[in-house]
């Protein structure tokens, strides 16, 4: 039988008993041996996002080996090792997805990184490479900067010769990011970022601001932004920016709202992000931490310790 | 004894007041202009009115930002002009003079082809449109873009220069005169929005991918529908609120992986390199006809409240001249 983690309610995580049953046309069953927890998982977890209906199955990524293919099915076969971080449904022991969903796993990639980077590093390609695409030379400043995707951010802006500047919650992180990259980690519960940022700048200001922390951050960023720079949220942990703030962004700044998905609209999209994070990963530009590890039935308190800012790298649920 | 607009008060048209007004001898680094022709813009309406958080302070004070002249005399250590150049200038509040004191920093020497009305007709509307088409965005051929106001003052002249860059023009005008006008210079797709939904006519039009970039200095009435026209990867870029501030939005309201800038002339003219950089594209983009220069009223300085009137009730379409 096949055991799942099953969001009854908001609030309501139940290790059950699933029927996964067989591939339809274009369709493989994965069996999962890695599970990747994200901080939107919080948010759906706890109904701040809301679910199209409940009962439902959490989570975005996962690793595993594909076990039946359903009819038509070009881009996987038996037995190959698969990952995918955009199709909801990722907190059971196997699982039903679109085969045109999965990335085939290089051989230098363990399933337990690639559950745990792949959706990270995917965000962190379209971040650096698309979004904003940092140059040699650049001064960025990334809040959050040990977090999941921060201290990944960190990593590859220093390996594209950026200087980086980070935000941080304790002196330990300050530590933990700064051996991940970040010239200049920032305590902000000690210290005014904005102070210390134009400190370290000169005045100048950075180039380009990466945010996940939203309305608390949103303006302060910007006031240390260089004209012309841009300020890339792709997420907002301290809750949404206000309306109001909007219409007190600075001139000549550039905000954008992204999301791996905008990035990853065809297979073909979502082959080159991959690739060059996994290239990136087997050049030795990026690390893949896996900071904490849990059974999947134990996903409730994998959540508890995200939301509660305690964790350090990525966490990985096993099944 | 010379003459100027002044306001004592702000609020309608009607305190716009013909004053005696002596504007004294240049300081340091100052010269004194003769004009010759000066721009009105909306702008200047937030100005008189007070609003959008930009009173002239103190008061009385001098409205208008943008116009031309020559030099009459010039202040000490001042090196970027002489007495007897003809110069324009972008945006430095007190235009509606006879005769003014300005910054010669803030001056730009005008080439024999530019003429001084055409130089106040364009100066501000055309450094914007430079700012916006080549340094806010980088507007390249085959982009699509949609121009709000594409009749109006900057409106015409990000058509016309769009158009030559090989972009696809699509713009918004509230009346069929309007359209024929955007038309004529260079709109290949106009939506007079009284009585078309922009926002579905600008989906049907692109086949639903959404414009490169969107051009917005109307605020309140098109700004929402203006951020459901931008594509993935595209620009909103606001640059003026003529319908009143922007409305209340929600996170879900904003458009994911496109860029959302205020943009502003202030960009370039903050530093002299980028000013003269910025009006050397512009002076170039008239002597080769880009942009044709499109001054669609006339009126003596001391009539400045019936410009301010044609504007506000949105009457107008191209540049506005007053003349000192």
């Amino acid at each position: 039988m096949t055991k799942a983690m099953i969001l009854k309610k908001p609030g309501n995580l139940a290790w059950e008993d699933i029927d996964v049953g067989d591939p339809g046309a274009g369709e493989v069953r994965l069996r999962q041996t890695a599970v990747g927890l994200n901080f939107i998982d919080t948010h759906f977890a706890d109904g701040s996002y809301p679910a199209q209906s409940y009962p439902c199955i959490l989570g975005f990524e996962a690793a595993g080996v594909v076990d039946a293919t359903g009819s038509g099915v070009t881009e996987v076969k038996e037995g190959d090792r698969a990952a995918y971080c955009l199709t909801m449904g990722a907190f059971t022991q196997a699982r039903l997805i679109a085969a045109d969903k999965l990335l085939l796993l290089p051989d230098s990639f363990s399933d337990e990184q690639a559950a745990a980077g792949l959706l990270k590093g995917m965000t962190v390609q379209y971040l650096l490479r698309q979004s904003y695409r940092v140059k040699t030379g650049d001064v960025i400043l990334i809040h959050a900067a040990a977090g999941g995707v921060g201290n990944l951010l960190c990593q590859w802006a220093k390996h594209l010769g950026a200087t980086v500047i980070g935000t941080v919650s304790s002196a330990d992180k300050a530590d933990y990011a700064r051996a991940r990259g970040c010239g200049h980690a920032i305590d902000y519960t000690r210290e005014d970022f904005v102070a210390r940022v134009n400190e370290i700048t000169e005045g100048a200001g950075v180039d380009a601001v990466y945010d996940s922390v939203g309305k608390d951050t949103f303006l302060k960023s910007f006031s240390v932004l260089k004209p012309f720079g841009t300020l890339a949220m792709y997420g907002h942990t301290s809750g949404p920016v206000p309306s109001e703030d909007f219409a007190k962004i600075p001139m000549d700044r550039y905000f954008i709202r992204t999301t791996l998905a905008a990035y990853t609209n065809t297979r073909e999209d979502m082959l080159a992000v991959a690739n060059e994070f996994f290239d990136v990963v087997s050049t030795g530009g990026l690390k893949i931490d896996i900071g904490h590890t849990w059974p999947l039935s134990e996903t409730d308190k994998a959540i508890a310790d995200l939301d509660n800012r305690r964790t350090t790298g990525a966490t990985v649920l096993i099944p | 004894m010379p003459h100027a607009i002044r306001i004592h008060e702000t609020g309608g048209a009607e305190v716009l007041r013909w004053d005696e007004f002596d504007a004294g001898a240049p300081g340091p680094g100052e010269v004194r202009l003769r004009q010759t022709a000066i721009g009105a813009n909306f702008l200047d309406i937030y100005h008189r009115a007070g609003t959008h958080h930009m009173p002239l302070d103190p008061l009385p004070a001098v409205p208008g930002v943008e116009g031309a002249g020559v030099v009459e005399a010039v202040g000490t250590g001042v090196a970027e002009v002489e007495a007897g150049d003809r110069v324009a200038y972008p945006i430095t509040v007190g235009s509606y003079a006879e005769i003014r004191i300005i910054p010669a920093a803030q001056l730009v020497p005008l080439p024999d082809e530019v003429a001084d009305d055409v130089a106040a007709a364009v100066i501000l509307k055309g450094l914007t449109a430079e700012v916006l088409l080549r340094r806010t965005t980088q507007i390249a051929a085959g982009d699509e873009i949609l121009v709000h106001a594409a009749a109006g003052g900057v409106g015409l002249i990000l058509c016309q220069w769009a158009k030559h860059l090989g972009a696809t023009v699509i713009g918004t005008v509230s009346t069929d005169e309007k359209a024929e006008l955007a038309r004529r210079y260079g709109c290949a797709h106009v939506i007079n929005y009284s009585h078309e939904d922009f926002v579905s006519r600008v989906q049907d039009i692109t086949s639903g991918r959404g414009v490169r970039a969107v051009f917005d200095a109307v605020g309140k009435d098109t700004f929402l529908g203006s951020l459901a026209c931008v594509a993935s990867s595209g620009t909103l870029a606001s640059y003026g609120l003529a319908s009143g501030p922007l409305p209340p939005f929600g996170f879900a309201d904003l458009p994911m992986s496109a860029y959302l800038t205020r943009a502003s002339v202030r960009s370039v003219t903050e530093s002299r390199e980028t000013l003269l950089q910025s009006a050397a594209a512009l002076f170039d983009a008239l002597r080769t006809g880009a942009v044709e220069p499109v001054i669609s009223a006339r009126y003596p300085l001391s009539q400045a409240a019936e410009a301010h009137v044609a504007l506000e009730t949105r009457r107008t379409t191209g540049s506005l001249i007053l003349e000192p």
